[in-house]
């Protein structure tokens, strides 16, 4: 009933230095209850031992990561951060999400452009070893390089299509070469992780991975997937780092999210990380005995109404500039998101995981209805009879796409419908699928407005895949270019493919800020809000709780465990 | 000569409908839910679908009666804009799927022949395709909108009444007064609307009544599945589908106002249907 | 007898060809079988998928190879999760079976009890209550009485009486790691059978009702009484007897239609039948699911209906079935 329907999986996106800090929020609202709501993460002592139940909302529909049938978030969250290793971490250095070199690493891979290529070394660290000792070598890195780069059933090769050749001088080093620089190169083998050549090498790797896996990179290994019902996670005895505390954790698939709360509070799961639809919000508004929470809104997932550029009448940069003004965006986010103590509005198409190269320029845009009468008369629009702008006979109407069944972008839609209202628009909505919305309407651009997510998967940008014209879906690149809004704007490619190519961080960061104003003065779309990320736990849980945005809120899983 | 023998007069119909008390006060009870609803653009204490965003959910209150909902919208104006769309689902639902099921139901039971068999496999046909997927799977093909889910409710329902209807016309067109009135010549269809159809009152009544309760109920079971009507428009059943979740929050009054007001209306049409019955068809027994 | 059956069951057989017929046109014609694959980056993929499953066939041949293959055993596999369909469907199969029979067997007692005790004290205030009670049994939605069932009787008594565990659960049908017909089954058991149940309890309670007024009324019961037959031995021996064919009939069509229609109970209560399976494959445009789940429960409900026929005929010696 619940599931936020996002975009696929966006391209990942590289890390640099540290700019704006969003504070976390640190709310409270009313309610005697016994929850914490403050976003400083709880570390409570825990024993040794135990096992815990936590309610997942959304089953994955395989777990062949690198597949198309892989993607669903939940299944990275559940089965893939746990058991598969990776490059890099994403940790928080010094208040902003970075790439961090893992455990499964002896040093900080380094990448240098040699004669236009990018070559990039990996060492792998001695003590890193699969579940069956064979110990992590450069042929894992090879083969899963390999088969992202030439397999036939690939969910997104982005990065892995410019590899060149992957040498293995020895069992430890893996030498990438990458046909053009790549910024976002840290996004390898994070994502997708690192797979075991020795297992898959030659085999079937889908029939072995498809249905859970035996083997193991991480803390935790699966024991048991029953489909339908829940996911069972154990110990893994060989992994080198801090092991496990508990003996077993169980991810439970609930699909609705009302019975999904009501387990909660029942204790037939211990935790749960339910997407902040507003009965979720209410409930914890109200305050849930015994039940711990936090919230964090620095999120990768970006609200926004996405304008098709293409089509009348957004294809007038007044009409979208008027329209964003038109919009109460503080009025919004307080209404839909205050009850957790979150305000902000996104005033940048880089989510606050990528923070770093956002710019403020949207902040220009706040309800101001003289700016709308202005940007109208001026674009050649009148007011009709009916309070609705019009133009050589053309009503200022159109249809607003969202997705179904959620009861958030649903009240989000009337808001929008009756701001936009007062100020002279006609909007009507329309529901759709998320296959129907992503595979049919939105490639072949049949919608003027649309209201739905873009979600960062890895803390670097890649605004490029949604605004860069070259991308836009077309003959060309066989309609998969994800431009779905047609965005085309003066100096815009440039600086997008400045931001994809540029190695030095402060250059980088300066052509995604110069992108980012060309992408507000246009208001090429309008961002509304990032979705704030919430935990929920129940006392007996102890353990550094803390949302990691982009490894999901069980991140480091192994240091859970029964309070004591 | 067109007066068919057992068929009831009017002044007996309205005196056995108004003793039946059941459906006396679900008749009124019904009329007021449907003014109200039809009347919202007079009567509603808010215009519609009116936001206020900075007072949010509150409960009940001299102001907003039945208090207000997310979006600070006035709850009692909600839901009488939302009733609008139950009923008229419900009544359009039972009276295109009785009228399709009476029509065909007649005909298949009063012809015999092909005709006959071919409508009885078309509902063989429908009754054995799962309901709930067909549904779903048409309003996914079509969209939910109104029109939509009214079309396909009916085009699932008609089924039930057209077999009752034909077991019926089977019992009946072996009577003396079809038999004297096909020997005086008179045509098929005048036979079926003049004298068959009107001794099938009693079953169409409770048709209609049976399937404008299935009608609103199904839609609300739509609601939940997501594949109800799309907002900005709402139901009764959307709006106790969106409330769901609150239960066991201060918003719980949400969740139980358009559930009582499905449960009034649902009860009203069936007293109606009981005693359209008994009023229609004296023979006819309390189920 | 056997020949009636075997008679309905080659009938229902190009009932259940043209279904497929319509229901293959139908899904093909909503959903595009590689949208999944179309969000992927990689244009080839979608290429390849067409040649591989013959997509670029006409509709009526691309129906004949499926109906070929469905008909031999290869039901082909899941665009959502690259699994064998025969085996999802079997896997549906049975969690729904279990609801669906649990629930039929407590709404039939019940419904046959509240039935013949409001038939034999008609109009009494008891009947008055069941009357009352069944109207509201068929006025809401069983997800409002699944959610409301849960925070009665599992979230109320936890947090009211500070239980570890809450009396009865509500996600899925066992506990992680166990099976089996136990304590735990059980208290998986009672809320979605009980939400199941409710409406079921409330339509059938009517019927038993009304044919139990009809045996009550019916002559050999008149002449039973008039032989002074004890009045216990009337009503279970003679009266309800004989009614109980019509109602088991009654059970056995509605109980076809729970195969595919506990969609609501299966998601509130997490129980992986054939109702999630359905919108899960919906949701998707899992055309290679959906087509084969509904004959399978078309088929289903052919059986029942025929059950429902052979039942009829054991119960009432006065039919007999040709």
């Amino acid at each position: 009933m619940s599931s936020s329907h996002l975009l696929p999986r966006m391209k990942p996106r590289v890390w640099i230095a540290a700019v704006s800090l969003v504070a976390l929020g640190a709310c409270s609202t009313g309610g005697g209850a016994v929850t914490d709501r403050s976003a400083a993460p709880s570390a409570r002592p825990v024993t040794q031992g135990g096992s815990l139940v936590i309610g997942a909302e959304q089953e994955p529909d395989c777990a062949d990561w690198i597949a198309t049938c892989a993607g669903a978030i939940w299944g990275t969250y559940t089965m893939q951060v746990p058991t598969i290793p990776q490059v890099f971490d994403t940790r928080k250095v010094g208040g902003v999400w970075a790439p961090v070199p893992s455990d499964m690493m002896a040093g900080e891979p380094q990448a240098t452009m040699q004669g236009g290529k990018q070559v990039i070394t990996y060492k792998i660290s001695p003590k890193a070893v699969w579940s069956d000792g064979k110990p992590i070598s450069s042929a894992d890195l090879k083969y899963t390089a390999l088969q992202i780069r030439d397999g036939d059933d690939i969910f997104d090769k982005t990065g892995y299509d410019r590899i060149e050749k992957v040498d293995t001088p020895d069992a430890a080093t893996a030498v990438v070469t990458l046909k053009s620089a790549y910024a976002g190169w840290r996004s390898l083998f994070s994502v997708y992780g690192v797979l075991p050549a020795h297992l898959l090498e030659g085999k079937d790797r889908a029939a072995i991975m498809k249905d859970g896996y035996s083997f193991s990179g991480g803390p935790w290994k699966i024991a048991s997937w029953q489909k339908g019902t829940s996911v069972t996670l154990v110990p893994n005895d060989k992994y080198w780092g801090d092991k496990p505390k508990l003996d077993k954790v169980t991810f439970s698939f609930l699909p609705d999210t009302s019975a999904a709360f009501q387990a909660l509070k029942s204790g037939q799961v211990d935790a749960l990380y339910p997407s902040p639809q507003l009965d979720a919000i209410n409930q914890i508004k109200a305050g849930l005995p015994g039940i711990q929470s936090q919230v964090d809104p620095q999120s990768g997932s970006l609200e926004a109404v996405w304008f098709n550029n293409a089509a009348a009448p957004f294809d007038s940069a007044a009409v979208r500039q008027a329209f964003s003004y038109a919009i109460d965006r503080k009025a919004i986010v307080q209404r839909i998101y205050g009850g957790l103590g979150v305000t902000q509005v996104a005033q940048s198409f880089n989510t606050p995981i990528v923070g770093a190269y956002a710019g403020q320029d949207f902040s220009a845009y706040q309800l101001d209805l003289g700016q709308v009468d202005s940007l109208m008369t001026g674009d050649g629009w009148a007011k009709g009879a009916d309070g609705v702008w019009a133009k050589s006979g053309q009503r200022a109407e159109f249809t607003m796409v969202s997705l179904a069944a959620n009861k958030r972008r649903d009240l989000m839609v009337q808001i929008l419908q009756e701001q936009l209202k007062t100020a002279g628009f006609a909007m009507s909505v329309k529901t759709e699928t998320p296959a129907n919305l992503f595979s049919k309407i939105t490639p072949k651009g049949a919608y003027q407005a649309g209201l739905w997510s873009l979600v960062d998967t890895f803390p670097d940008p890649t605004l490029s895949a949604t605004f860069n014209s070259a991308n836009i879906p077309s003959d060309a690149n066989g309609f998969s270019g994800i431009n779905f809004i047609r965005a085309k704007a003066d100096g815009l490619d440039g600086l997008l493919e400045k931001v994809d190519t540029t190695l030095e961080v402060p250059a980088r960061t300066e052509a995604a800020k110069q992108a980012d104003a060309v992408i507000a003065k246009d208001a090429l779309s309008l961002p509304l809000d990032t979705v704030p990320l919430v935990l929920l736990w129940a006392d007996k849980v102890g353990g550094p709780l803390a949302i990691n945005p982009v490894e999901g809120p069980f991140w480091n899983l192994e240091q859970w465990g029964i309070a004591s | 000569m067109t007066t068919s023998a057992p068929a009831t007069t009017r002044p007996g119909f309205l005196r056995r409908f108004l003793r039946h008390r059941l459906a006396a006060a679900g008749l009124i009870i019904l009329f007021v839910l449907l003014v109200a609803c039809f009347g919202a653009d007079w009567l509603a204490p808010f215009a519609r679908g009116h936001q206020d965003l900075a007072l949010g959910p509150t409960p009940p209150s001299g102001a907003h009666w039945l208090g207000t909902d997310e979006l600070g919208r006035d709850q009692l104006t909600e839901l009488m804009y939302a009733g609008r769309i139950s009923l008229a689902i419900g009544l359009a639902v039972a009276i295109l799927s009785t009228a399709v099921g009476t029509l065909l139901g007649a005909v298949a039971g009063y012809l015999g022949g092909i005709g006959s068999e071919a409508i009885l496999r078309l509902t063989d046909l429908f009754l054995i395709v799962p309901g709930i997927a067909v549904l779903a799977l048409a309003l996914q093909a079509f969209g939910s909108s109104m029109i939509t889910i009214v079309l396909v409710l009916a085009a699932l329902g008609w089924t039930y009444i057209a077999r009752v209807v034909r077991g019926q016309v089977l019992s009946l067109r072996e009577r003396e007064f079809v038999e004297a009135a096909r020997g005086i010549g008179a045509s098929g269809a005048r036979i079926i609307f003049r004298h068959l159809l009107p001794n099938l009152a009693g079953v169409i009544a409770v048709g209609i009544s049976l399937s404008v309760a299935a009608a609103i109920i199904a839609e609300s079971t739509l609601s939940y599945l997501g594949y109800g009507v799309q907002p900005p428009q709402t139901s009764w059943g959307s709006l106790l589908s969106q409330a769901a979740g609150y239960l066991g929050t201060p918003q719980a009054y949400l969740l139980y106002t358009p559930g009582l007001l499905i449960l009034v209306a649902v009860l009203c049409v069936n007293f109606i249907g009981d005693g359209l019955r008994d009023a229609l068809d004296p023979r006819g027994r309390q189920l | 007898m056997v020949r009636y059956v075997l008679r309905r069951l080659v009938v229902s057989v190009p009932v259940l060809l043209i279904a497929s017929m319509v229901l293959f046109w139908a899904v093909r014609k909503t959903f595009d079988p590689v949208a999944k694959l179309r969000q992927s980056q990689d244009p080839q993929a979608v290429q390849r998928a067409i040649e591989q499953q013959g997509l670029d066939r006409s509709l009526p041949e691309q129906y004949w190879l499926w109906l070929r293959a469905f008909a031999g055993g290869d039901w082909g596999s899941s665009s959502r999760t690259g699994e064998d369909v025969r085996s999802m469907i079997v896997h549906a199969l049975w969690p729904t079976a279990q609801l669906a029979f649990w629930s039929i067997a407590v709404a039939t007692v019940l419904a046959a009890l509240v039935g013949v005790y409001s038939a034999v004290r008609q109009y009494s205030g008891a009947d008055h209550f069941f009357t009352g009670l069944a109207y509201v049994g068929i006025s809401l939605p069983a997800f409002w009485f699944g959610l409301v069932l849960i925070d009665l009787l599992a979230v109320g008594p936890r947090q009211r009486f500070g239980l570890a565990e809450p009396p009865l659960y509500f996600i899925g049908l066992h506990s992680n790691g166990q099976s089996g017909f136990d304590l735990d089954y059980l208290r998986h058991l009672v809320l979605p059978v009980a939400t199941v149940s409710i409406t079921l309890v409330a339509t059938w309670s009517r019927f038993a009702r009304s044919s139990m007024l009809d045996a009550l009324a019916s002559d050999y019961v008149r002449t039973a009484r008039a032989k002074g037959v004890p009045r216990r031995r009337v009503i279970w021996r003679h009266a309800a007897r004989n009614s109980a064919a019509p109602f088991l009939t009654v059970v056995a069509l509605d109980a076809a239609l729970l195969i595919g229609g506990l969609v609501v109970t299966e998601q509130i209560f997490a129980i992986p039948g054939m109702g999630r399976l359905f919108f899960a494959s919906l949701g998707s445009g899992d055309v290679f699911v959906l087509v084969p789940w509904m004959l399978v429960v078309a088929a289903a409900i052919v059986l029942c209906n025929l059950l429902a026929d052979i039942g009829y005929a054991l119960l009432d010696p006065r039919v007999r079935l040709r």
